[in-house]
């Protein structure tokens, strides 16, 4: 559950981007459009909780990010908030078990390695899981981010050009599998992107550095 | 997964600047466990063979050569004193025990030493059940060491050579006959041959009978020193050729009354290719017997002012104070074992550094995996406990890899030691103060990894992970 108010959203004090209102039920979805350098990483950054807010509010599952500073705002967003980066940033020194369990590890939380294995499992990659990062295909360590993404249960997965590094196929088989997650956790996905091939997938879309 | 296992799997990541890591850090480590290992060796060597005596009395000649010579059986005697001066000494007020010792012979490099049996009473040994000591002329007490090295029990017999050190002249013709085998002493004893001073004596008066028949060269009849310049000359030619002549000398001209230095001076050079073992039996023809040296142990401690300056003024001979000698020795070795040690601490310094880089590239390269444990919740305190139990784990590491081949590289020096006879040492002795390697070991490793964990406090988790 995600709601926005006159979200002001902006880097070093510097508003780049304004979101009037935003609302989204558990499991409803959510798409944020626009071209390079329009500011749609820095509103899914900020949406994300990995940057405070310059204005407004942004509540998730009834906290308001707007309230909470240095580590409580990092302990909030560990729990609550699952990230699949652009670049996937996996831990090479890990094996892909281990990169899954890594968000429990930096929250405190118990490790759920059985949870863990279970959504590589699901998301087809139990025969890696002792492998190193490293040694598996683009396609397959997007798969191994999206299951770092859904390990804690958050609220709202926040995916930053999930899909746009893939091909065709690839593309429709993570989207797929990022919604039957997401179905499955009752959980919101917001997503920023260009890739025009997962619009259809969105009935909310926004569109920043241009018309709505 | 935890921080140690965390941290583990870094270490292998970077397998080979870790191993670098570990072997600077266990190179300086081990460094300074051997020193700290053979000095306490050499400490406990010195203070068991000390024990208890206060004067070394021999000819004169260097005084740190008599110490080593008669006290550790190291160095080759000064030269020999006549023995009625040594017992005239032995009678004086102020001497409470004089222990003779008459060197020259050797079995497999173990020194046969001539003495009385108040010379393995004085470092309290035990002969092994079934043995004695020595009743007649010829008859040999074992060392513990040189029993067990030798094999030589109760009953069998063995030949001397000539000189202190392996390959001189056998006397087969003069076999001794183990009567006693000694426990071990933890001293110098372990590694002697014991007999009578007799035996010595008779050895090499029956030898020079048979050999050097009419060569009176070696009686030196005239105990009592002349003084004067020429004196000095002849003290320093005992100290290069100690072996005062016998068999080859042809000299002619020798009349049988020579005195000692005469002697000496005059053979010193055409001897030097011969061993260099300074014969106590040598010159022991007739009534001029000699010894090499004699072990003193005082009455009062106010023998020390003035028994050793009557004897070096008032007699030829030489008397040596072993504890005075000693500390002149350790601030000798002092100096070395300090330059070493500063090296060594030098290694562990370098090796703190390059923990310290190692961990700063590794920052660089793991900033990106820092800042995503940052935006999964970690706090920078979890990630700084992080950069610091990886230091630590390599500091600890090197220093158990540093101890283990210390102790190693000492077990290996005391084998190749234990041929030359001299010093016994062990790898398998361990120190109280090893346990400092810890503390220290983990002052390095926090110190090394300070700066690198202190930036993870400062790493930007938005600029790095999603802005490029």
């Amino acid at each position: 559950m995600l709601e926005v108010n006159h979200l002001k959203a902006g880097y070093q004090d510097k508003v780049i981007v304004e979101l009037p209102q935003l609302t989204l039920d558990s499991g409803e979805h959510c798409l944020i459009l626009g071209d390079s350098g329009s500011g749609k990483t820095t509103l899914l950054g900020t949406l994300a909780g990995l940057l405070s807010p310059l204005g407004g509010a942004i509540n998730v599952n009834g906290q308001d990010l707007a309230q909470l500073r240095g580590s409580a705002l990092d302990t909030f967003r560990g729990r609550n908030i699952g990230i699949i980066y652009q670049t996937l940033h996996m831990v090479s020194a890990l094996s892909v078990l281990e990169n899954v369990l890594l968000p429990q590890y930096a929250a405190g939380v118990p490790q759920d390695r059985e949870k863990a294995f279970g959504l590589l499992e699901q998301l087809g990659l139990a025969d890696k899981k002792d492998q190193k990062p490293a040694t598996l295909s683009q396609g397959q360590q997007q798969r191994v981010a999206i299951a770092r993404a859904a390990i804690n249960s958050p609220g709202i997965i926040v995916g930053d050009e999930p899909t746009s590094a893939l091909d065709d196929r690839a593309c429709e088989t993570v989207m797929g599998l990022l919604l039957k997650l997401a179905a499955s956790s009752n959980a919101s996905l917001v997503i920023a992107t260009h890739d025009q091939r997962i619009k259809a997938h969105f009935q909310t879309r926004i569109r920043v550095g241009g018309a709505q | 997964m935890n921080s140690l296992r965390l941290s583990l799997a870094y270490l292998r990541h970077k397998a080979l600047s870790t191993a670098l890591s570990v072997t600077t850090f266990a190179a300086g480590v081990a460094v300074i466990v051997v020193l700290l290992l053979v000095n306490a060796q050499l400490q406990n060597e010195f203070t068991n063979n000390l024990q208890g005596i206060d004067l070394v009395v021999g000819a004169k000649g260097s005084p740190m050569q008599l110490i080593l010579s008669s006290v550790f059986h190291l160095d080759v005697p000064t030269g020999n004193i006549s023995l009625d001066q040594a017992e005239q000494l032995s009678r004086h007020p102020m001497v409470k025990e004089a222990i003779p010792l008459a060197l020259g012979d050797n079995f497999r490099g173990f020194r046969i030493v001539g003495t009385t049996t108040a010379y393995p009473e004085h470092y309290q040994a035990k002969l092994k059940a079934g043995g004695r000591y020595w009743k007649k002329e010829m008859e040999a007490v074992l060392g513990a060491d040189v029993a067990a090295r030798s094999g030589l029990q109760p009953g069998d017999s063995f030949a001397g050579s000539h000189g202190l050190t392996k390959g001189g002249e056998t006397h087969a013709q003069f076999p001794y006959k183990v009567v006693g085998i000694m426990e071990p002493t933890d001293s110098v004893l372990d590694r002697l041959i014991l007999t009578g001073k007799e035996s010595v004596w008779y050895i090499h008066e029956h030898h020079h009978h048979d050999h050097d028949d009419g060569d009176d060269n070696d009686e030196a009849g005239a105990p009592g020193g002349p003084t004067g310049g020429r004196h000095q000359g002849d003290n320093a030619e005992h100290d290069v050729a100690p072996h005062a002549g016998h068999h080859a000398d042809q000299d002619s001209m020798a009349p049988a009354n020579r005195d000692v230095e005469d002697h000496a001076g005059h053979d010193g050079e055409p001897h030097a290719d011969h061993d260099a073992g300074q014969h106590a039996g040598e010159a022991a023809h007739g009534g001029g017997r000699e010894i090499t040296s004699l072990l003193i142990s005082y009455n009062s401690p106010l023998a020390a002012v003035g028994l050793p300056r009557l004897i070096n003024k008032s007699t030829s001979m030489q008397a040596a104070s072993p504890s005075f000698e000693m500390a002149r020795l350790n601030a000798f070795m002092g100096r070395g074992t300090e330059t070493v040690k500063f090296f060594a601490w030098f290694l562990i310094a370098l090796a703190g550094f390059g923990i310290f880089a190692g961990l700063y590239n590794a920052m660089n390269e793991r900033r990106y995996d820092l800042a995503l444990m940052r935006s999964f919740g970690a706090r920078p305190a979890k990630l700084f406990a992080l950069m610091m139990t990886e230091s630590l784990l390599i500091a600890l590491i090197g220093a158990g890899v540093g101890v283990a081949a210390g102790h190693l590289l000492v077990e290996g020096i005391s084998t190749w030691l234990a041929n030359t006879k001299h010093i016994p040492m062990t790898g398998r002795l361990f120190l109280s103060e090893e346990l400092w390697f810890i503390p220290v070991s983990l002052a390095v490793g926090a110190v090394a990894a300070l700066l690198p964990a202190f930036r993870v406090y400062r790493i930007d988790i938005f600029k790095t992970l999603v802005q490029r």
